[in-house]
């Protein structure tokens, strides 16, 4: 099993797409992160409520972004499993390994670990996010050109370093408080996407349906029938951050705890790899 | 020794295909074994059921005994050279073989020896996506070396590549096949399917004929040839005096795209009746055992017609009246098939 899990985790860095997913989680979270800070009123900033810079609800708001990189988590596992059949790298990989359910078992483990490593990536970006804007705020705190006067420079520094510490304080707080929710969903939703790629085979087929499902189903049974919607997916990968409970929108929709959403993603992920191997993994390779 | 057995090995694709119909048959070690038949034959599908990637739907076929699933290290028991094998193209060869020698538990070593034995060394670092139809094959069977296997299955190996990779292919298999002859509980298994049949007399020592998924034949080549006719066919200016010459010494003769043939008969025979008629030759063949023609005996040459049918498609032959998998066979060959 561990060669297995070796082979396949090089499977993963011998090709670019696997650098490509990575690097459009990167790209979606600087971009949307800074649109979010700077969008006048904020992605959850209410109707007409402007968020102050600085804020703790500021930076929720600009954290919650980087939960979207579950979406690539889940496009990443399906290419684990249908890249082989897409690619017919189908056939070397069940010469070598003719026991397919152990090849399924180490691409669930590989899958996990990518989407891990995907979470902490979009989370070492937020914090980078996080600092920077941190460092933007308390520069623009700054006297503004031409104001010399050794009294208003002192005020200046004063603010500034206020700013800086309360800033970096809401922060680091809503950094830490999201970050394991969204390192642990990314790791689940990549085994959800493996799930459904196991059961559909086809790549474009997997990542369609995964991505329809998470982005436009779920949220209409979450309106029509919220006691369903909670159980599904996307609401228990969002059920995982400590931080969803209180802000972005949190309270409208029920969650599940933490723990009920790992353990209803996981049942997901590893539900469909079952039946996609005793299924749709059985038949033959021609 | 190693050894192959299928035993009433069956597969149905939907209702209406019968890809492989009670197939029994037994490989054995020592020389290379082809494994021939006409397009749709089964024998893609019977190679696939060996090596488990293809379900059969009763019966079965085992190596040492074993299913291809249970061999406790299918790598290097059985290397397979298939057609449809897939590489990622943005892989580079050396990462693809890589791949499989980590999953084989086999030492990285062993991927640089078997990327030199084909040629690969200089490009190994190359992205797969821009190789050549050959140079993917040669990558094939690089893979398919990698755990120094006793039995080697080869799905039209000789595909994509130039008549210099063909000759070089035919060499390895050859020594392949017989260098572990010697060995007391040596010897190995290399099991070749072609359609190219001139090629594969080359090679083979042992056939097994398929057609339409059952076993048509089985044995050494030699002694399967032995039973094959023969034809003399006699390019003259008297085509017609010959025909009545031979038929008049109750031969079988008859014009065929401008020249006599006799089956069934030596040239020791035709000749003096030439000689005693006075009959001009420009050329004489005498068409041997081939292959080729014991195929066509053994495969019933389906739709096989010889001679020009000047019908709407013009003077061209269609395709479904050429013999299959040989779309320009010599006269005799027709011939004899179509008896």
């Amino acid at each position: 099993m561990t060669r297995l899990l070796r082979a396949e985790v090089r499977k993963l860095w011998t090709i670019w797409s696997t650098y490509v997913i990575f690097g459009i989680v990167v790209f979606i979270d600087v971009a949307f992160g800074f649109l979010v800070a700077f969008a006048p009123g904020g992605r959850h900033g209410g109707r007409a409520g402007i968020v102050p810079h600085g804020s703790s609800q500021w930076f929720t708001n600009v954290f919650s972004v980087l939960d979207n990189s579950r979406l690539l988590a889940l496009v990443l596992g399906a290419i684990i499993i249908t890249g082989e059949y897409r690619h017919k790298t189908v056939t070397p990989t069940f010469l070598a390994e003719p026991r397919r359910g152990r090849v399924v078992i180490a691409k669930l483990g590989t899958s996990f670990g990518a989407g891990v490593v995907l979470g902490a990536l979009t989370m070492l970006t937020g914090l980078v996010i996080g600092l920077v804007l941190v460092g933007l705020g308390a520069h623009s705190c700054l006297a503004p050109a031409g104001v010399t006067q050794g009294m208003s420079q002192a005020l200046c520094s004063a603010k500034h370093g206020l700013y800086y510490l309360a800033s970096s304080h809401s922060m680091w707080h809503d950094w830490s408080r999201i970050a394991p929710g969204v390192v642990l969903g990314t790791g689940l939703f990549a085994i959800y996407g493996l799930g459904l790629g196991a059961l559909l085979k086809n790549q474009i087929v997997a990542i369609v349906v995964g991505l329809i499902f998470t982005l436009v189903v779920e949220s209409i049974v979450a309106a029509v029938w919220p006691t369903i919607g909670e159980y599904l997916p996307g609401a228990a990968a969002t059920a995982l951050e400590d931080a969803a409970r209180t802000s972005f929108g949190g309270g409208n929709t029920p969650l599940l705890p933490w723990w009920g959403g790992a353990i209803m993603l996981l049942i997901y992920g590893v539900a469909l790899a079952v039946v996609g191997t005793l299924t749709t993994l059985r038949s033959d390779i021609t | 020794m190693p050894t192959i057995q299928a035993r009433g090995l069956t597969k149905r694709f939907g209702a209406d295909v019968l890809a492989v119909d009670h197939l029994d048959f037994d490989a054995i070690p020592g020389g290379v074994t082809g494994f021939l038949g006409p397009n749709g034959a089964g024998k893609t599908t019977t190679l696939r059921m060996l090596l488990g990637l293809v379900t059969p739907t009763s019966g079965s076929v085992v190596i040492d005994g074993h299913r291809y699933r249970h061999l406790p290290h299918p790598t290097m028991r059985v290397g397979a050279v298939l057609e449809a094998s897939g590489f990622h193209p943005a892989r580079t060869a050396r990462n693809h073989l890589k791949l499989i020698a980590t999953t084989a538990g086999i030492p990285f070593s062993r991927v640089e020896e078997c990327l030199d034995l084909v040629g690969l060394s200089e490009s190994g670092n190359r992205r797969v996506g821009g190789f050549s139809m050959g140079m993917r094959q040669r990558l094939e069977l690089a893979r398919a070396l990698l755990g120094k296997p006793d039995i080697l299955v080869l799905d039209e190996p000789a595909n994509g590549l130039d008549p210099q990779g063909i000759a070089w292919l035919r060499d390895f298999l050859r020594f392949y096949a017989s260098e572990k002859a010697a060995e007391p509980e040596g010897g190995r298994i290399v099991i070749v399917s072609s359609h190219l049949l001139s090629e594969a007399q080359l090679i083979v020592d042992d056939v097994i004929v398929l057609t339409a998924g059952r076993l048509a034949a089985q044995g050494r080549l030699a002694d399967l040839l032995v039973g094959t006719k023969r034809a003399v066919r006699v390019r003259t200016p008297d085509a017609e005096r010959l025909v009545q010459a031979l038929q008049a010494a109750s031969l079988p003769a008859a014009v065929r795209d401008g020249c006599v043939v006799c089956e069934g008969v030596a040239p020791e025979t035709v000749g003096p009746i030439m000689v005693e008629n006075r009959i001009e030759v420009h050329e004489m063949v005498s068409s041997t055992e081939s292959l080729e023609s014991l195929f066509f005996s053994l495969t019933g040459g389906e739709g096989m017609q010889v001679g020009h049918a000047a019908g709407p498609v013009g003077d061209y032959r269609r395709f479904n009246d050429a013999p299959k998998d040989s779309p320009t066979p010599p006269p005799s060959a027709g011939a004899i098939g179509g008896q």
